[in-house]
């Protein structure tokens, strides 16, 4: 295992009420090393929820905006880390990608160089590399920029603007996570699952696309590494589960873990064809280019597609031990939802 | 030598028709068995030494057609071929893999091929990298070949030097140990003859066996050949079309197979152009489906690669010797098909891409691109209409945006699988050892029975098979006492 920083003293988490970043905060707040946490919300309500979490500091901000980076990294000084997982999926209008994945990452880098951060971890995506071009292909940790739609270009953007403030001094490393699952889902995860429970989740073409999964506390993990690892400075790592999965092993995986769950599974019958597939991407194209953004489109869409990364590079040089696979991840998060009282 | 002149009236024991990696093997094969062999091949017989290799005056004299051969399609893909004694392997890249043993296998699986045994073809493989001295180039490789190593050592892929068939002595440039250097001298010492310039129209068919081959001489002249047997060795456009002038159904000329590539042009800060030689290395990171290396470089054909966005491109022309040129080549699931049309001299090529090939060149174009940008490259011009000048990573996203095939000029030099070899007679135009279903006496043996692509640089694989199967027909005993 690489070289590894101790905690720094303050660490910054961005986009903090968000799923990765509950998840980073419950392991910050568990970890005595880590003596003061420093959050950024969104709103009051999210700052309530993540005070009740223990003991934290809130700014409550957005990230789109020029100031909100400046007043997060006041008083921070420089024996901090930031964690810059804040950043928007699923907008209605597709320029609110622009306004907080891209520009609010460049406001963040530049208060963060300006600071003399120890480190920034910036949280990109798969979605600036586009789709494998076949079921066999795999990303390698370096491939040419091919972003999926409004959200790859503005993930795209966003990593630009951490490399060029690399090249100008700041210590940051990129961690690029595919299709997250685990506790702490938002519940666009849970109409998956209810899906799949009613047997109504659509298989496009033959169901033999791959899928680079990673589970929430995988990803800590990873996030962590490349936090703490002082070669990692520069680079950009795939932080996914050890191997891709197929859609119809997904598919079976998460029926077999609701029903271990004590769940009633009905048999997956939606099989779509994979010009079904392509017809909704062309319509996400259309209605992104049209400025909005709608979801089902666009998750039926790239479900057409093979997303698969090869982790290697992640393991050889932070160290990055995946622990957790799909069945085991799956079942720990529909008993993660049963307990918060989430309808499946 | 015993180059001999095309007469009106001919005969041979056995007719040899083409004189590239297949025929020339078959031939030295059959004359050492002591067959009595006449090759026949359509081009000339050109010593290598006396046209600079890679250059326009090589295309215009041992390439069909001046070079310009168009599969149609969408994309359309251009094509090359050889047409001169030694075929393809005057004017290739001299670059030897062996048969790769995963291909071999599956196959013998798929097209039911019986008695293919790897062992056997890889012990024929090493004869024949012993009769064309294959291997590395001795010293440090050119600067081009260098780029290749160098963007893929920085990305951590995958890449080696091919060996090649040249023969190097003292610091000297290397000779490559091509078919009129190699199978086909040896043939004629065993005995062949070869006649040039001569093209045979048809096969004359008496129910499964061929009688004759109808011949155009050089002066124009019509004549004859009569023969016991009869190997066609054109190559994988003009066997099938020969078969389909001589009216030999089965499937014949439904599958070619290529390695559709896609190019670009870089230029890098140094003087790099290399105009008479092709780079040794190889990126094979995502081998098969995608494999990159360097493409000939000369003026004229750096010109030809930045035409495609000529408006915006031109200006790199006057700098063409800091420019080389690179492909990104694809094994591909599309088919074509040969087609012979009466009164056409030539066949019609078709072949189509399908929607996973495009996606693969536009990954590998794109893939290509960032391996040059690690290399060191200040501008990268891709060739497709409306490509975009790289300089930076996000200039690849917007190259990505505006690139689909259609719009690329895409073009191959492997051509196979157009009478592949099987016992299932439903893919198979040619059975386990090259005779073709349905006849007596004609054989195929060239690159037409590698019943798909091999992924790649598939001369050793050609010329492996091709001397197999003529052992088998030499050990036969036909045309003895």
């Amino acid at each position: 295992m690489a070289e590894q920083f101790a905690a720094p003293r303050t660490t910054v988490v961005t986009g903090a009420g968000g799923w990765l970043g509950r998840g980073l905060v419950h392991r910050f707040l568990h970890d005595p090393a880590r003596r003061h946490v420093k959050l950024l919300a969104h709103s009051t309500a999210e700052a309530h929820a993540l005070a009740s979490l223990g003991d934290v500091e809130i700014v409550i901000g957005d990230i789109g905006r020029p100031d909100t980076a400046r007043r997060l990294l006041h008083g921070a000084g420089t024996d901090c880390d930031v964690i810059h997982t804040a950043g928007i999926i699923h907008p209605r209008l597709t320029r609110e990608f622009f306004e907080i994945n891209a520009n609010g990452t460049r406001h963040l880098v530049e208060a963060a160089g300006g600071h003399r951060v120890r480190r920034l971890v910036h949280v990109s995506s798969n979605s600036p590399f586009g789709t494998n071009p076949h079921a066999n292909d795999t990303f390698r940790a370096n491939e040419p920029y091919n972003p999926y739609y409004g959200y790859g270009v503005s993930k795209m953007q966003a990593e630009l603007a951490v490399f060029e403030a690399i090249d100008r001094g700041l210590d940051a490393t990129i961690v690029r996570p595919p299709w997250f699952y685990g506790p702490f889902q938002p519940p666009r995860q849970t109409v998956f699952f209810r899906m799949i429970r009613a047997g109504r989740f659509p298989v496009v073409g033959d169901g033999e696309q791959r899928r680079s999964m990673v589970y929430i506390d995988n990803l800590v993990d990873g996030v962590v590494a490349a936090e703490l690892t002082p070669a990692a400075s520069g680079n950009a790592y795939w932080i996914a589960d050890r191997r891709p999965y197929t859609v119809n092993e997904i598919v079976e995986t998460v029926g077999r873990a609701l029903a271990d769950e004590g769940l009633e599974v009905k048999p997956n019958n939606v099989h779509v064809p994979a010009i079904a597939g392509r017809t909704a991407e062309f319509g996400d194209r259309i209605v992104q280019r049209l400025g909005r953004y709608q979801q089902q489109l666009h998750v039926l869409g790239e479900m057409n597609h093979t997303i698969a990364c090869d982790i290697s590079r992640a393991m050889n040089e932070l160290g990055y031990d995946p622990r957790v696979e799909l069945y085991d991840g799956m079942r720990a998060s529909v008993r993660w939802c049963l307990d918060e009282g989430v309808e499946l | 030598m015993t180059i001999v002149p095309a007469t009106p009236r001919m005969d041979a024991d056995v007719l040899v028709i083409g004189s590239g990696a297949g025929g020339a093997t078959t031939a030295a094969v059959l004359a050492e068995a002591g067959l009595d062999v006449l090759v026949v091949e359509e081009g000339e017989w050109i010593e290598q030494g006396s046209i600079v290799p890679f250059s326009l005056e090589q295309m215009d004299r041992q390439y069909r057609a001046g070079g310009v051969t168009v599969a149609l399609g969408l994309p359309s893909i251009a094509y090359t071929e050889g047409r001169c004694a030694g075929g393809g392997t005057e004017i290739n890249s001299g670059l030897y893999r062996r048969p790769p043993a995963d291909v071999i296998e599956r196959w013998t699986r798929d097209f039911d091929i019986a008695d293919l045994d790897y062992d056997e073809v890889v012990s024929i493989a090493g004869d024949v990298e012993e009769a064309l001295d294959v291997g590395v180039v001795p010293g440090p490789s050119t600067a081009p070949s260098d780029v290749l190593r160098r963007g893929a050592e920085r990305l951590g892929w995958q890449h080696s030097e091919i060996p090649r068939w040249m023969k190097y002595t003292n610091g000297g440039s290397g000779q490559r140990q091509s078919m009129t250097r190699t199978y086909l001298p040896r043939a004629m010492a065993a005995g062949a003859r070869i006649a040039t310039g001569c093209r045979i129209d048809s096969l004359e068919m008496g129910g499964r066996t061929a009688r004759s081959a109808s011949t155009t001489l050089p002066d124009g002249r019509r004549g004859t050949i009569r023969f016991g047997d009869v190997f066609v060795c054109g190559g994988a456009i003009q066997s099938p079309a020969l078969l389909q002038r001589s009216r030999i159904d089965g499937p014949i000329g439904r599958s070619l197979a290529v390695h559709p590539t896609v190019k670009l042009a870089a230029r890098f800060a140094d003087e790099l152009n290399v105009p008479d030689d092709v780079a040794v290395h190889q990126v094979k990171e995502f081998a098969p489906e995608l494999s990159f290396g360097g493409s000939a470089s000369q003026p004229g054909l750096v010109a030809l690669a930045l035409s495609d966005q000529w408006a915006t491109f031109s200006k790199a022309i006057t700098d063409w010797r800091r420019i080389s040129l690179y492909y990104a080549a694809i094994t591909s699931e599309g088919r074509g098909r040969v087609r012979t049309v009466r009164g056409l001299h030539d066949p019609i090529v078709t072949y189509g891409l399908t929607r996973r090939d495009r996606a693969l060149l536009g990954s590998g174009l794109a893939r290509l691109t960032l391996l040059m940008l690690e290399a060191g490259a200040e501008e990268v011009y891709p060739s497709f209409r409306g490509a975009p000048i790289v300089r930076a990573p996000k200039d690849v996203a917007t190259m990505n945006g505006s690139f689909s095939a259609s719009k690329a000029s895409v073009m191959t030099v492997h051509l196979c699988s157009t009478i592949p070899m099987g016992q299932d007679r439903a893919q198979c135009g040619a059975d386990s050892f090259g005779r073709v279903h349905g006849t007596d006496n004609v054989w195929v043996n060239d690159a037409s029975l590698l019943p798909t692509a091999p992924g790649v640089n598939p001369q050793g694989t050609v010329m492996a098979l091709a001397i197999r199967n003529a052992r088998r027909f030499a050990a036969s005993g036909r045309h003895r006492g």
